[in-house]
């Protein structure tokens, strides 16, 4: 089997547009097309997200789907789970709502949906050759790439190590 | 015979079945470990004994056996989450009655015995039922720790008016919702002054307070119960301290856990409180670990002794006694005494580390909105983060839980956690 490939970030290319999470969360409505998701209640919501770091940084973050994945262990439910291409799902039928996942995720990406009150995160795509935030970046910011030919390119990744702290 | 286990001679002709690795208990804490033995040493047999009839499922969802929103079934750990691993040998209905260290074997209550190399007690804990209530034993009274425990409530529910909760702490609200949603008229009694007094002080309750009575709890604090009135019909009322008395069909008592140890009575495994466990997770005899909420640990901020009664606590020391009883050596970080998220009625919140601050000289902010609060706790240098509580808003929480954790200094992320706009980037960047 091939290696999985997962989503990087390269900060330094990051210039705030929020395409990625405007076409993260076209693509996660019910209608994809923008103009329809737009108006569909509740709001479609991003699982990537923009963060702003002063004077003048912008970091986008996305669930990693770790490898020793601290939410998945936590939650209480079952709920959380890895699939066969290394991606870590939330299935919204078991989620309860109790927020364990969101209290021992390190990167603060585990979105609370409150009208369904379910959590939810990033699950790569699964009917898109490319996740839609990588193909929407015009700056080459976001990266779908193989950890192997990523790192081989790009090693001093700050997002892994916290991780690596956490014994992931 | 059972896969995962054969047999040996032992001495007089007895047969005796053996196991490499025996778990005692077979809930978060040693399901968690089978697993995680299981990641390292896959052919070695893995037996789990448990003594509850069904086998393995998610404790925290029980509620919702009460509540009817799910059933058995949907709580089933095998299969699920991180529980995936194969050729584990879970045996129900056996109960451990004794373990013998010297010669490492263990007898199950009407079955025998078993040898094994290495053994887990993970044994977890039992609801506290203060002596000094009267009248708990009749039909009627529970104190929710079981699926079999559920089951039965959501039988009483069905003759039940009125329920009332002896104990204000998580467990009690979330059997109070269950029976919320069944239509009963529920009635907390709460010692402390304030509901989750464990979990945060009077004032930081406030908005789940106002939550609980919008939900249409009836609290009543600063009183207990002295004894359950009950008829043939089982309990008909409870008798309070302050001389007053309700009637109710159902009593739920949530008056905290103890561990189960009396297994170990007459073996020479060190109790002190729990089951004491070195930092690799070892117990005193040879080839016996413990894991959950029998274990006595350790608190990574303070370094005191501590037992903790969570689910997660109890996955995460369970796979680290997991790892070490498979032969990789791995100490375990510890854990806080508090480590609570969850949600009751609309107001989410979570509640991390050191957050009894009053009589303390520490370093506290507090920040409250019509529909927010929190509070943040520093050490009282004011250089390291010791505990937070979130309430309404818990965004990013798990930052601050790693900040607390890996007792980071602060100086230059401390007004970003005091306004609560900690977010990852501010670490990427800081490190690029
Ligand atoms: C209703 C409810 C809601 C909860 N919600 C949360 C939550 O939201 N978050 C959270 O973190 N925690 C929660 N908890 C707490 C959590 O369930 C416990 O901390 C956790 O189950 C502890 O796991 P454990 O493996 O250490 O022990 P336990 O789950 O107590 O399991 C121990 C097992 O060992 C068995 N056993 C005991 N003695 C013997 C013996 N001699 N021989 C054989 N078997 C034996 C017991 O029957 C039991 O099955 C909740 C608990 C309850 C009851
Ligand atoms: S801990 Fe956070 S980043 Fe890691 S897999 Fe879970 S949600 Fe994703
Ligand atoms: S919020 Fe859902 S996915 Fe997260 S820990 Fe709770 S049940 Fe699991």
């Amino acid at each position: 089997m091939s290696q999985p490939k997962e989503i990087f970030v390269k900060t330094d290319r990051c210039v705030g547009c929020l395409s990625c999470t405007i076409a993260c969360a076209v693509e996660h409505s019910k209608s994809k097309p923008l103009f329809g998701a737009i108006s569909e209640t509740p709001v479609p919501k991003s699982r990537v997200y923009v963060q702003w770091v002063e004077p003048e940084g912008k970091v986008p973050l996305v669930c990693r789907h770790c490898e020793e994945a601290p939410c998945m262990y936590a939650c209480i439910s079952g709920a959380i789970s890895r699939d066969e291409n290394g991606v870590v799902i939330t299935d919204k039928d078991k989620c309860i709502g109790c927020w364990t996942c969101v209290m021992v995720c390190p990167y603060g990406v585990i979105g609370r949906h409150l009208e369904e009150h379910k959590a939810y995160r990033c699950d790569r795509c699964p009917d898109r050759e490319i996740p839609a935030c990588v193909s929407a970046c015009p700056t080459g910011a976001l990266v779908y790439d193989t950890v192997d030919s990523f790192s081989g390119k790009v090693r001093k990744h700050a997002s892994r190590e916290l991780l690596l702290a956490e014994g992931g | 015979m059972h896969p995962g286990s054969c047999c040996w001679q032992k001495g007089d002709n007895v047969t005796e079945e053996k196991s490499k690795y025996i778990i005692v208990g077979g809930s978060a804490a040693g399901m968690a470990a089978a697993h995680t033995i299981r990641l390292h040493d896959w052919k070695g047999p893995v037996t789990v004994l448990s003594e509850e009839p069904d086998t393995p499922y998610f404790r925290p969802l029980i509620p919702f056996l009460v509540s009817g929103k799910k059933c058995a079934e949907d709580m089933v750990l095998a299969g699920c989450g991180p529980y995936t691993g194969r050729d584990i040998f879970v045996r129900t209905g056996a109960r451990v009655e004794s373990v013998n260290t010297a010669e490492k074997t263990v007898s199950v209550q009407g079955n025998g015995g078993m040898a094994y190399e290495k053994i887990l007690f993970a044994t977890g804990s039992r609801p506290y039922i203060p002596p000094e209530i009267k009248g708990t034993d009749a039909a009627g009274v529970f104190a929710l720790r079981t699926l079999a425990h559920a089951k039965n409530m959501a039988k009483r529910v069905e003759i039940s008016d009125h329920a009332v909760m002896l104990g204000g702490g998580l467990l009690n609200l979330k059997g109070a919702f269950a029976l919320l949603e069944r239509g009963l008229k529920v009635t907390l009694v709460v010692y402390s002054p304030e509901v989750l007094s464990q979990l945060m002080e009077p004032e930081d309750a406030f908005l789940i307070r106002k939550a609980l009575d919008t939900a249409g709890l009836t609290i009543k604090t600063g009183c207990s119960a002295t004894h359950i009135i009950a008829d043939s019909t089982g309990v008909t009322g409870v008798a309070l301290d302050s001389g007053d008395e309700m009637s109710c069909q159902m009593v739920c008592i949530g008056k905290g856990v103890r561990p189960n140890v009396e297994f170990l009575d007459g073996s020479n495994v060190r109790i002190d409180g729990g089951i004491v466990a070195d930092r690799y997770t070892a117990c005193n005899a040879p080839d016996t670990f413990a894991a959950g909420d029998v274990a006595v640990t350790f608190e990574p901020v303070s370094g005191d002794r501590i037992m903790t009664a969570l689910w997660t606590n109890a996955v995460e020391m369970g796979r680290c006694a997991g790892r070490n009883m498979a032969g990789v050596k791995t100490a375990y970080s510890g854990t806080f005494g508090i480590l609570n998220a969850t949600q009751v009625a609309d107001e989410p919140f979570v509640s991390m580390g050191l957050v009894h601050t009053t009589n303390h000289d520490f370093e506290v902010y507090r920040h409250a909105t019509e529909t927010t609060y929190r509070k943040v706790v520093f050490n009282p240098g004011g250089t390291r983060l010791i505990g937070a509580i979130f309430i309404g808003d818990i965004t990013n929480a798990g930052l601050y839980r790693y900040v607390i954790r890996e007792k980071m200094p602060v100086m230059n992320i401390k007004r970003y956690i005091i306004d609560h706009t900690l977010h990852y980037g501010h670490f990427v960047t800081g490190k690029n």
